[in-house]
């Protein structure tokens, strides 16, 4: 067979150490799809495009490399959308790639064809159309470098079908030559000395771990850090996991969903030294009332994340790598006793005051199914209150073990992330954690993890609602429920039976023990519905508009 | 107009990959934040592959951080100057139509003299002037003529250049 467009893009892929891509055929993508058979490259075949882009996120989440999706032209494009936004907000290395119509009928409104690239514009890091054979190795190099490099993101590359059919040579295998990326990093020495002399000088310092720390692959230095300045550290939800979440000076998540304990000491210290975070307003809550005392340092490799919402004395633009490598000789190993003696005194102040994790029974479950699993599971969260009692129930011992779409916040994204993450992680154990709302937006993934006989452990937390939402009317607006109840009539362990998977069916509160340890010793798929009470709501919760110690821990009867 | 319109305005020079699309990437960053692009210019420069964008766009105290660094992080974006200040000179050019009504020829062409304008056409009752200039010198040729009555303006907005010999051909 001679060599073809479709011949490259394989070739490529594989030389980018690419053995998996998740996707979705039609018309225009036949040419790639035909020589994929044979190739070194598994395509997982998903049931709608958007779980494709959500198993790519997840795929390169819990793998850190690029996460390749691939759709037709017209509505597989367009049902890529989410996906690739949802990547877009969290930095995901990803790359999309998407058949397009012939060059000859673009712009003709031919048949399914879409201008994906004017409609990805504002979500992706950047995009391509190729119009030239000889230029697809090129530009599928540098989507990729571009994807993983500087602050990494997802590249939509639009492959129009006769580029893909026409006839060509092999690409030459050669190194990409990187579009210019204007990355303003500045090695700036001096600025890190700084830096280090203000953490030393501190009486009160904490470090906020953002994700910028794990796609930088900067895990162990960031231990070093906390073990040799001893400070105490708190995470955004995108930082989670990056340091072991038992570890002694982890205070807790912060933000509009953290636990007191990070919340209140971060207004109480006077440094802040933050790494590999954007402070979103999920992070910060009201921004002019963050963290009222403390001078802010921020590393971070976008130099648009910095100071881009609140004020930093201490700016540091460049890889976390290379600047905690450069840090870490500066700072002293001085304890700051004082302060970790009054966080400890807090913590206990707060043990006492509140019985458990404010996630109520619901929280209790999510232990039980971590102790129940072993150490070495990969979780992926959806969006609402299951992602919140997750994020704050669940121990994150390892990098990458807790997956969830954070910017975004993405519902449907649990279940196919977790393929990606059972794909690319296969020695771990994935647990999908979902709520049933989101649970429904990509339940034909049902189907894809059957199939492909997946052992991954679907866990549906069903409170019959929208459970965030109703907390949010419960609260906010005088219990005017409305649009909320999803009903308790669809029976998920049928449907999961159904589609091939077996499961049951838990009540939260009535000793799920049973239903939990069938789930673990099931070889294959399993989907364990866990009902919940509607009531079962999580706190504390920061009402909108309110700064990050105005948290409230019940509703104001 | 009911969006807060903004006092201050900027004028940048953005240099690019010329390519198609590049233009919409530009402007989404403007339109994205809300900034106003108020004119543009756009041409090739001494690189074929490489275009120059001049835009006045409005502005205000938080326009670098926003606008500068987000068109920084585009791609197909290779620098990005302010071209507001003196180490620039900057032109407009401006052609406009003016009704000429009974009597008041003589001052028209009194002013195109003082203005150093040039007349494109000249019928009975209309004039096509075209100036070339600083911005507040077509600003205020404009605001002049309007009193007569202008029926069409169309202006390039400013484009600007180094006053300096540039340590690259741009």
């Amino acid at each position: 067979m001679e060599t073809i467009g479709a011949d490259i893009v394989i070739q490529i892929l594989r030389e980018e150490g690419v053995d998996v891509i998740f996707g979705y055929p039609g018309a225009n993508t036949l040419p790639i799809h035909d020589r994929l058979i044979n190739s070194q490259v598994r395509h997982y075949l998903m049931r709608h495009e958007q779980a494709a882009a959500h198993a790519a996120d997840g795929y390169a989440r819990a793998t850190g490399k690029v996460g390749v999706c691939i759709a037709t032209s017209g509505p597989g494009a367009t049902n890529l959308v989410t996906g690739i936004a949802t990547a877009f907000m969290d930095s995901t290395p990803m790359v999309a790639l998407t058949a397009q119509v012939s060059t000859s009928l673009l712009g003709h409104d031919a048949f399914q064809e879409t201008d994906i690239i004017g409609i990805t514009l504002p979500i992706t890091k950047h995009s391509y159309q190729v119009h030239d054979v000889n230029n697809l190795a090129v530009t599928l190099r540098q989507a990729f470098e571009l994807a993983k490099t500087g602050r990494p993101g997802p590249v939509l590359v639009d492959l129009p079908r006769d580029i893909l059919s026409s006839k060509c040579q092999p690409a030459e295998k050669q190194a990409a030559t990187a579009p210019k990326i204007n990355n303003k990093a500045v090695e700036d020495h001096e600025q890190l000395e700084k830096i280090a002399k203000t953490l030393n000088q501190s009486e009160r310092p904490i470090l906020i771990i953002g994700g910028g720390v794990k796609l930088s692959n900067a895990f162990r230095l960031i231990r070093e850090l906390i073990e040799k300045a001893k400070i105490p550290f708190v995470t955004t939800m995108m930082g989670i996991g990056s340091v072991d979440s038992v570890n002694g000076y982890n205070l807790g998540l912060i933000g509009t969903h953290g636990n007191e304990l990070a919340n209140l000491m971060v207004h109480q210290c006077d440094f802040i030294l933050a790494i590999g975070t954007r402070f979103s307003d999920r992070s910060t809550a009201l921004i002019e009332e963050f963290a009222p005392l403390a001078k802010i340092a921020q590393i971070d490799i976008d130099p648009t994340s910095i100071g881009k919402s609140i004020k930093i004395n201490l700016p540091y633009v460049g890889d976390i790598r290379d600047a905690l490598t450069a840090l870490l000789p500066l700072v002293d190993e001085k304890e700051k006793s004082e302060w970790l003696q009054r966080i400890q005194a807090e913590r206990e102040a707060i043990d006492d005051k509140v019985a458990d994790t404010g996630c109520g029974q619901a929280g209790d479950f999510i232990r039980m199914v971590q102790e129940a699993m072993p150490v070495e599971t990969t979780v992926t969260a959806d969006v609402g209150l299951n992602q919140i009692w997750t994020v704050r129930t669940w121990q994150a011992r390892s990098p990458r073990s807790l997956i969830t779409s954070g910017g975004m916040g993405t519902m449907g994204f649990s279940l196919p992330a977790a393929i990606g993450a059972k794909v690319g992680t296969p020695e771990r154990a994935v647990v999908a954690i979902t709520g049933d709302g989101g649970f429904y937006m990509n339940i034909q993934e049902l189907a894809t993890i059957s199939y492909y006989n997946l052992p991954i452990k679907i866990v549906v937390i069903n409170n019959g609602h929208l459970g965030m939402i109703r907390q949010i009317q419960d609260l906010f607006y005088n219990a005017r429920f409305t649009t909320i109840d999803l009903g308790s009539k669809v029976d998920f362990v049928t449907v999961a039976r159904g589609f091939g998977i077996p499961g049951s069916r838990v009540v939260v509160d009535k000793d799920p023990t049973a239903g939990i340890e069938a789930m673990v010793k099931a070889d294959g798929p399993y989907l364990l519905e866990a009902v919940v009470d509607p009531e079962n709501y999580v706190y504390p919760i920061i009402p909108p508009g309110c700064s990050n110690i105005e948290m409230m821990y019940d509703r104001l009867d | 107009m009911l969006r807060k319109v903004r006092e201050q305005e900027q004028t940048i020079s953005i240099l690019v990959n010329n390519q198609p699309g590049v233009l919409s990437r530009v402007g989404g960053v403007f339109g994205r934040h809300g900034y106003n692009i108020k004119s543009l210019c756009v041409a090739e420069t001494t690189n074929p592959d490489v275009s120059r964008i001049t835009l006045t766009s409005e502005s205000d105290p938080d326009f670098t951080e926003k606008i500068k660094k987000q068109l920084d992080k585009l791609v197909d974006i290779i620098d990005v100057s302010d071209v507001s200040g003196q180490s620039y000179i900057q032109r407009e050019l401006m052609l406009i139509g003016v009704t000429v009504k009974e009597g008041v020829y003589s001052e028209i062409l009194r002013a195109i003299e003082l203005f150093g304008c040039r007349i494109v056409t000249m019928t009975p009752d209309y004039f096509i002037l075209e100036l070339t200039g600083q911005p507040d010198e077509t600003a205020a040729f404009l605001k002049f003529f309007q009193s007569f009555g202008v029926e069409e303006i169309n202006r390039t907005g400013s484009i600007a250049i180094e006053r300096t010999k540039p340590k690259r051909k741009i």
